[in-house]
């Protein structure tokens, strides 16, 4: 399953590539909209115009603080894939609310990890028969280092159950017109400037709650 | 179910490897052991307990943090003197076999009344129209549950591992929601966050709920109506006894009136029988409970701290358990 949802996480990534590097998007790819309950054909030139026209991603999915009714302690993570949203636990019930860009099939499972480590601007590498079906790739082959280009954007934290990398990441975004769709895979991405924001108040160990919600939110690639 | 599955089973295997890790129970002569099962109001409990054995009867207690089929097997094997918290009639099959069957273990006669059921938040039942077990049997109402897609919704049955998490399956299958929406299991952790998040942006929520429990008092929850309990209409298969269970067993009313007892071991009344008389007297109520198990895990209060603050508020009432047991 894990490699699965590797290659699948990477093969978003290089998805991204190919988009910043003007490469053509796939076709029938749709989206379920959990307000209205219905599957929508997702345009990436459309969200793209929009991001382009208003230079931010729409007000929802906008870093803003909310009252947040948990048990759950401050410093804590929770991930509501269903809404877009990832909450950061402040005190007083409280909490950060950020706009995210989920996976194919939401998250693609649920349960709790920690943050096992943070890093800034972070080399992405392809794998390997990523890069025997596209030889553009070749040249990233030890690595895409970070910068604008790099499709995990300017933070990643690494999620890990227990001490082992679970190989999910929450990363930054070179496409931040994605937020609040579910494109990446395994992934939970988020504009650069939240994710710098959420990296610079998380700390390693943090708990993170990754929610339930049902099974595939994402088909047609 | 599959993925969900799977991320379970590492979530759960992860917990265990914690409790087993964490806790290390010298072996000392005079010491009483409380064992500690996964749920937040056995821990306020027994923290409360090892409080007043120390204070009141002078013994050394530990305790120790294991599952609860652990912590019967402990009480019978000498290693684990007490249960804070048994539901009934849950693992009424460990009261079966331990107080009935082995004459190992003694349950105290009194109980705390409990609840257990599905409930909703205050919005859903107010706006979306769901009153009652039997409209999430209904197509077009459990659509609103629905995060996926695939028209039918989805709703938290409890932890895995959980007697009431088969108890709910079976309940779904006979009030006919199991087609209408999907059944997840997960970590109780993982459940409740869904809850807080649904309360935070309106979204519908239908979950397993049970009290005394600290989520009542962080949200407005309503019980979903159902028909009152029937014992003719409740017949509980156990699943490892015979591979049909889920056919073979019916639960289409309101579980029965439920309790949470205090359980010790037998032995308890050769070696401590002060002890044990006061574990027959012992006379905590919901309201209690819930408080305790708020400032735990609410409020994140030290669970040591909080029942050395407790037992000292209520030394009359200790004591009238105590003169109880005189």
């Amino acid at each position: 399953m894990r490699l699965t949802i590797r290659t699948l996480c990477l093969a978003i990534a290089t998805l991204a590539v190919s988009f910043s590097m003007g490469f053509s998007s796939p076709t029938q790819t749709q989206i379920y909209d959990a307000r209205s309950g219905k599957w929508v054909s997702y345009d990436p030139s459309q969200a793209r115009e929009y991001f382009q026209r208003y230079g931010q991603t729409p007000e929802e999915f906008q870093r803003r603080i909310v009252p947040f009714r948990t048990a759950e302690k401050p410093g804590t993570i929770v991930i509501d894939a269903d809404r877009h949203f990832l909450y950061y636990i402040l005190p007083d019930f409280q909490a950060i609310r950020y706009g995210i860009g989920v996976g194919r099939e939401g998250f693609g499972w649920a349960g709790i990890v920690h943050v096992g480590r943070k890093a800034e601007w972070p080399t992405w590498t392809p794998p390997k028969d990523m890069i025997e079906r596209d030889p553009r790739l070749t040249k990233y082959a030890n690595g895409m280092p970070g910068g604008i280009d790099n499709p995990l954007g300017a933070r990643a934290l690494y999620l890990y159950e227990k001490n082992r990398d679970s190989l999910y990441r929450i990363h930054g975004t070179n496409e931040p017109w994605t937020i609040g769709l579910n494109l990446s895979s395994g992934c939970i991405r988020m504009n650069n400037d939240d994710v710098i924001d959420l990296y610079n108040r998380v700390t390693r160990g943090a708990k993170v709650i990754v929610l339930m919600t049902g099974a595939s939110l994402f088909k047609g690639v | 179910m599959i993925r969900f599955g799977s991320v379970v089973a590492v979530a759960i295997g992860l917990v265990v490897s914690l409790a087993a890790a964490g806790q290390t129970v010298s072996a000392r002569a005079d010491e009483i052991v409380i064992g500690v099962p996964s749920w937040s109001s056995a821990n306020a409990t027994a923290h409360v307990l090892e409080t007043i054995l120390e204070d009141r009867f002078g013994v050394d207690v530990a305790l120790k943090e294991t599952s609860n089929a652990e912590i019967f097997a402990g009480m019978d094997d000498g290693s684990i003197q007490i249960h804070p918290e048994v539901w009934l009639p849950n693992y009424k099959a460990l009261h079966d076999e331990y107080v009935l069957r082995r004459k190992s273990v003694v349950m105290s006669p009194r109980g705390v009344p409990a609840s257990q059921g599905l409930c909703v938040t205050q919005t859903t039942y107010d706006d979306d129209g769901i009153h009652t077990i039997q409209d999430l049997a209904d197509p077009e109402k459990a659509k609103v549950f629905d995060t996926n897609g695939d028209g039918r919704g989805e709703i938290w049955i409890g932890a895995p591992g959980w007697n009431s998490t088969k108890v709910e399956q079976i309940r779904a299958h006979d009030y006919g929601y199991d087609k209408t929406m999907q059944l997840l299991q997960a970590e109780e952790t993982v459940g409740l966050a869904a809850v807080d998040a649904a309360v935070a942006t309106g979204k519908p929520m239908a979950f397993y709920c049970y009290e005394p429990h600290h989520v009542f008092e962080l949200h407005d929850l309503v019980y979903l109506d159902e028909p009152a309990h029937d014992p003719r209409k409740w017949q509980i298969v156990d699943p490892e006894a015979d591979g049909d269970w889920l056919e073979k067993s019916k639960a289409g009313v309101a579980w029965p009136p439920s309790f949470l007892h205090i359980f010790y071991a037998k032995a308890l009344e050769d070696s401590h029988p002060e002890i044990a008389s006061f574990l027959k007297s012992v006379n905590l109520d919901v309201d209690t409970v819930s408080q305790m198990t708020y400032a735990l895990v609410v409020e994140r209060r030290d669970p040591a701290e909080f029942a050395r603050e407790w037992v000292d508020g209520h030394g009359e009432r200790i004591s009238g358990w105590i003169e109880d047991a005189e």
